[in-house]
């Protein structure tokens, strides 16, 4: 015994040695790679040649260890042969966790929000709290526990605990609903990052990312997609570094971003009062509302307000024609043209979306909050500054708490920890996960302290002849990205007329900070790891919910286990193209998809989970209610806010405006209490609880 | 080896460990940023309390909460399977490792 005990442990510690030292090779590569580029570029390559080469070579390093890593073995599929040890299982859950939400749009939201964000939008450091905060949740309440019990999906948690039909169901749903919201985000984020790097479409740059995904998950489950979220980690964890500490080094001499930006702070702070003084800028502010009026005024009445637009647009392509312009010109014009709204719903959409961007930015700042002050508003001020206090400090703390919840209910995050060894690992799992996040979320508002500073002082000021080609490029991929238009036609740039997109700050910022285009490239390629491998999670994820869960939940459908795994594998391969489908319609910023879906996981799975690991008189029915019924606020609520909706249903039919001002992102904080309480009362009522199933556990 | 459900595992100085923890991370969390605006006041090396404690104090806690966690409850079940004479938890389910 204690000799086999003894080679176990020998055989385990050569194993990690081998580990280590391939992630060293690896590392190595990485950075041997990044050197030989920068060398390149010296010599003169292209820049058309970088974006497209770090685009497609690390694409293949993920699909080379997906292939290396397939497998059709159950075991091996779903949950990686649970044998990733602690520290490499935290690498591949913070590669999963930080997806294209944290690595694209986090220092931009943290770049427009400052603290807290606005009442009508909070965010800020409650992303940055809510994103790392929830691991402790995971650690104490659910992945120890879910990992003793030795299962392969979350559903499977519903159906051991509770037995029946229904748990399962309802989870294996509520999970394709929540991944499915996510993963679009994530392939927005691919599409968006290929066309920027290659100059494709960006349809086309969707295609190219999803067949990478497919690539690593397609092939090999859990145990490909394990190893490639490590070496996605590290290209991520670079690629955030870099410009960050270059950006603090250059402005500050000191390379180590989090602990010195401190100093900028009160910088900002300083030329925010400069910009509130500037004439200059106030001339802009007053610009604003002059346009939102126009926008206002065509609300009166959109039939004849879209009908007179496209005359002038076609009276000017005829005048253009009629005094043989340029053909570039007419090309504009119909392009313009085509661009206006298809039908007067869409009109008055669009246009009223204008018109409260443009009173938004009639504010001083361009309409962002003062950088470091905590919540806007004052709660010694006027009636309107306490409301306003009190609004944004609410929507602030209920962000944070939908996110943290919801960290603690998202099926492909508490996945990971099935492929833990133990239990023991799987509690140090949380913790390396959570190390290697804070890595990279320490110097998220970093770099957004570093970029504000740097637009403050070198862009604004600066003239419009002068500015750089980046700008340009990344206007034509989206215009809502980037805008940069002379308000007031001094030719210079002001505060107020740049407008930044939350997507675009991480992936300009080396461009900004003038660094090497190497730098732009290895960003990109980061952005990129971090939508795929948490693409990759999410996929498996669905797959898995709709095959194993919903198509032989019943196990009266006879197939031996490779022929379920083949068929999850086609599974995925549907979901992906229909996720892709759908991000092609370009739906919205990442940012608010992703925190929905968080919503979506807190109301769903969190009370009955908690309920069903800690309190031993849950039942069935009670789960099943408190699932329901947070799940249905949640939903219920968000969409009593969706415009498209409203057009749709009758108003009785739908929440009668905001729950005490919370807006319908942070939709759990009604669903999580909800469900709790019914699970508990449902669960009294039908007591006493069956006895439960005796099953494996390591504990 | 079959196991008794999880909701029969908890001993009770796991629960108190837990709701210690979960303490902390509830004042940390909410509580500063509740009071956040209150906290910025005080300026200590460059950095306004309210802003750091959001933005590296809380996720150095967290950090240090998770830590805590596992290992104190490494230390419990060491201790308890020493006290009741039980051999050391099963192995995981291989022990070859064909890949890397």
């Amino acid at each position: 015994m204690a000799e086999r005990e003894r080679s176990r442990v020998d055989s385990d510690r050569a194993y990690l040695w081998r580990l280590h030292r391939i992630l060293a090779l690896y590392v190595a590569g990485v950075l041997g790679f990044l050197a030989l580029m920068t060398w390149a570029e010296h010599q003169g390559l292209s820049r058309h040649w970088i974006g497209p080469i770090f685009l497609f070579l690390t694409v293949m390093v993920y699909a080379g260890i997906g292939v290396y890593g397939r497998t059709t073995d159950p075991e091996d599929y779903y949950v990686a042969g649970r044998r990733i040890p602690p520290m490499y299982n935290g690498m591949a859950t913070a590669a999963d966790w930080m997806s294209a939400a944290s690595f694209i749009s986090l220092s931009g939201a943290l770049y427009l929000q400052g603290f807290s964000g606005t009442p009508g939008q909070a965010g800020g450091l409650a992303y940055l709290l809510g994103w790392t905060g929830g691991f402790c949740l995971v650690a104490m309440l659910i992945a120890p526990h879910l990992r003793a019990m030795g299962l392969y999906t979350i559903p499977d948690f519903f159906h051991v605990r509770f037995g029946g039909r229904w748990p399962r169901v309802i989870a294996a749903l509520a999970a394709v609903l929540c991944s499915f919201t996510y993963v679009v985000a994530q392939i927005y984020g691919v599409g968006l990052i290929a066309s920027r790097l290659t100059g494709v479409q960006f349809e086309i740059g969707i295609m190219l990312g999803l067949g990478g995904v497919l690539l690593c998950s397609f092939l090999g489950g859990m145990r490909a997609i394990t190893w490639t979220q490590v070496a996605q980690y590290v290209v991520l964890l670079l690629a955030f570094m870099i410009p960050v500490s270059w950006l603090a080094y250059k402005q500050l001499g000191n390379p180590l971003a989090p602990l010195v930006y401190g100093e900028q702070i009160g910088k900002i702070a300083d030329l925010e009062a400069q910009l509130l003084d500037s004439p200059a800028e106030h001339q802009v502010v007053q610009a604003y509302p002059q346009r939102a009026k126009d926008f206002e005024a065509r609300l009166q009445n959109v039939e004849a307000s879209l009908a007179h637009e496209r005359e002038k647009g076609r009276e000017r392509i005829r005048a253009l024609r009629a005094q043989n312009a340029d053909v570039g010109l007419i090309v504009a014009a119909s392009r313009e043209l085509a661009a206006l709204p298809r039908d007067a719903n869409a009109a008055r959409e669009r246009w009223t979306r204008e018109m409260r961007e443009n009173y938004e930015r009639a504010r001083p700042l361009g309409g962002l909050p003062p950088h470091s002050q905590a919540y806007v508003g004052d709660p010694d001020g006027t009636p309107e500054e306490q409301r306003d206090y009190e609004l944004t400090r609410r929507n602030f703390l209920a962000l944070m708490f939908c996110l943290m919840v919801g960290t603690a209910g998202l099926p492909h995050l508490l996945t990971r920890f099935y492929t833990s060894p133990s239990v023991s690992a799987a509690r140090a799992s949380v913790g390396w996960s959570l190390f290697f996040i804070a890595l990279l979320y320490l110097s998220a508002p970093a770099l957004a302290v570093l970029v504000k500073f740097e637009v403050m002082q070198n862009l604004v000021g600066s003239s419009f002849e002068a500015l750089p080609t980046w700008m340009a490029q990344w206007s034509r991929v989206d215009s809502s990205l980037l805008s940069l238009e002379d308000v007031n036609g001094d030719g210079l740039i002001q505060f107020g007329e740049i407008r930044l997109g939350a997507d675009l700050i991480m992936l300009a910022t080396p461009e900004l900070g003038g660094l090497p285009y190497v730098v732009s490239g290895l960003v990109a390629a980061g952005g990129l790891a971090a939508a795929l491998s948490t693409a990759d999670g999410l996929l498996l994820t669905i797959s898995n919910a709709l095959v194993r869960d919903l198509y032989f939940q019943d196990s009266q459908r006879k197939a031996s286990p490779e022929q379920r795994v083949i068929l999850s594998k086609f599974a995925l391969l549907a979901v992906a193209l229909s996720a892709a489908f759908v991000a092609a319609l370009k739906p919205s910023e990442i940012l608010p998809m992703v925190s929905a879906s968080f919503s979506l996981a807190a109301s769903a799975f969190v009370p009955a989970m908690v309920l069903g690991i800690f309190w031993r008189g849950t039942t069935r029915q009670g789960a099943v209610a408190g699932m329901l019924t947070g799940l249905g606020i949640a939903v219920y609520y968000m969409l009593s806010h969706v415009p498209a909706v409203q057009g749709v249903l009758p108003r009785w039919l739908l929440a009668d405006g905001l729950w005490f001002g919370i807006q319908p992102i942070s939709a759990g904080v009604f669903g999580v209490p909800c469900g709790l309480l019914v699970t508990v009362v449902l669960s009294w009522v039908t007591r006493p609880a069956p006895a439960l199933p005796r099953i494996r556990s390591e504990m | 080896m079959a196991g008794p459900f999880p909701p029969d595992l908890h001993d009770v100085r796991h629960l108190k460990l837990k709701a210690a923890l979960l303490l902390l991370w509830a004042l940390v969390s909410f509580g500063a940023t509740y009071f956040a605006r209150d906290l910025q006041a005080l300026v200590i090396g460059g950095w306004p309390l309210g802003y750091w404690i959001a933005a590296q104090g809380a996720v150095l806690v967290f950090i240090g909460i998770v830590v805590v966690y596992g290992w104190a409850m490494n230390r419990l079940e060491r201790s308890d399977g020493q006290a009741s004479q039980l051999p050391s938890p099963p192995p995981g389910p291989s022990a070859d490792h064909p890949h890397g």
